[in-house]
């Protein structure tokens, strides 16, 4: 089933950022062969001398969804200012909130992100706040009108995947906007057991950018993230402390004592 | 004046710089002081001497 989110239909729930790839001509195979729709890309300077360089937007598929980030971002009206730089690159109103509180673990500063999310809403970009995984900041998110929230699975590129499972699934259990697990995913295993426990969507950058091949990486990451979602879909069965035998117990054959 | 910390000596519009420096114009936003000038503008902007212009495009991001 799609997902209805920021004014879109989505088929495919694996959002892709497009950071440390080692080519961006990938990203058309990413679009055209895996049917990725979301890319996430960011705002930096360019060099002045550089002239004509390559730029991204040489690359991004002219129906792929663009959501711009705020990474650099110290506070809210840093994060405001590159959403408004996104904008007028782009004309994409999906701005993924990303304000680094500190620089160890690149945890967000969820009180500065509320800020960013209540003026962005208003300005009427499509909200897509990261923050750490608090239920009642993503409530008080939800209440000003974001998109969807996007909280961290583990931190940003450390592979350690769904570090904090109770938590994210009482994200995904009180709040009925989308909820897109981002950071931290490593493997395949762990898009799956987003989608598992019911994440709408997976944002994976790392794990497939700096994979020896970024193509098929991310057809890996494709299947995991659409066999979690299938399998939450149907209903995952409850766990048990015992064995239950899923061959008969009755007729067994039986040597003569 | 600064144009991404790098002094540049140059009188004009931001237009007349972005086509000196040879961006393509659809690609880039220029900041003067902090602030975003929206490309409308370029045209009739007239750069001063201690502006602190700043050239910013997209690049791969997460």
């Amino acid at each position: 089933m799609s997902l209805y989110i920021g004014g879109k239909e989505i088929k495919n729930r694996l959002f892709v950022g497009t950071g440390k790839l080692p080519d961006y001509s990938i990203i058309e195979r990413l679009y055209n062969e895996i049917q990725i729709e979301v890319f996430a890309v960011a705002v930096r300077r360019i060099n002045p001398e550089a002239g004509k360089g390559v730029s991204i937007l040489d690359f991004l598929p002219r129906n792929a969804t663009i959501m711009v980030n705020t990474s650099g971002a110290r506070n809210h009206k840093e994060a405001v200012k590159i959403a408004l730089i996104g904008r007028e690159l782009t004309d994409s109103d999906w701005v993924k909130i990303e304000i680094s509180g500190e620089l160890k673990y690149l945890l967000p500063d969820n009180e500065e992100t509320i800020k960013a999310s209540e003026i962005l809403v208003k300005e009427g970009f499509k909200v897509f706040p990261y923050i750490s995984p608090d239920l009642i900041v993503a409530k008080k998110l939800e209440d000003i009108g974001v998109s969807a929230v996007m909280p961290l699975g583990s931190p940003i590129g450390s592979n350690k995947g769904i570090d904090c499972e109770i938590l994210l699934k009482a994200i995904i259990n009180e709040i009925s906007i989308p909820v897109i697990i981002d950071a931290g995913i490593g493997k395949p295993s762990h898009a799956a057991k987003a989608m598992e426990i019911g994440a709408d969507a997976v944002l994976i950058n790392t794990a497939i950018a700096t994979s020896k091949d970024p193509f098929h990486m991310a057809k890996a990451f494709d299947l995991a993230v659409k066999a979690g979602r299938i399998a939450y879909e149907i209903g995952l069965p409850k766990e048990k402390e015992y064995a239950e035998a899923s061959s008969p117990l009755e007729n067994l054959i039986r040597s003569m004592e | 004046m600064i144009v991404n910390d790098k002094r540049i000596d140059f009188k004009g519009t931001i237009k007349e710089l972005v086509e000196k420096l040879g961006f393509p114009k659809d690609k880039i936003a220029i900041l003067v002081n902090g602030e975003m000038v929206k490309k409308e503008n370029w045209e009739s902007f007239l750069l001063k001497e201690n502006d602190y212009v700043e050239i910013v495009s997209l690049v791969g991001g997460g």
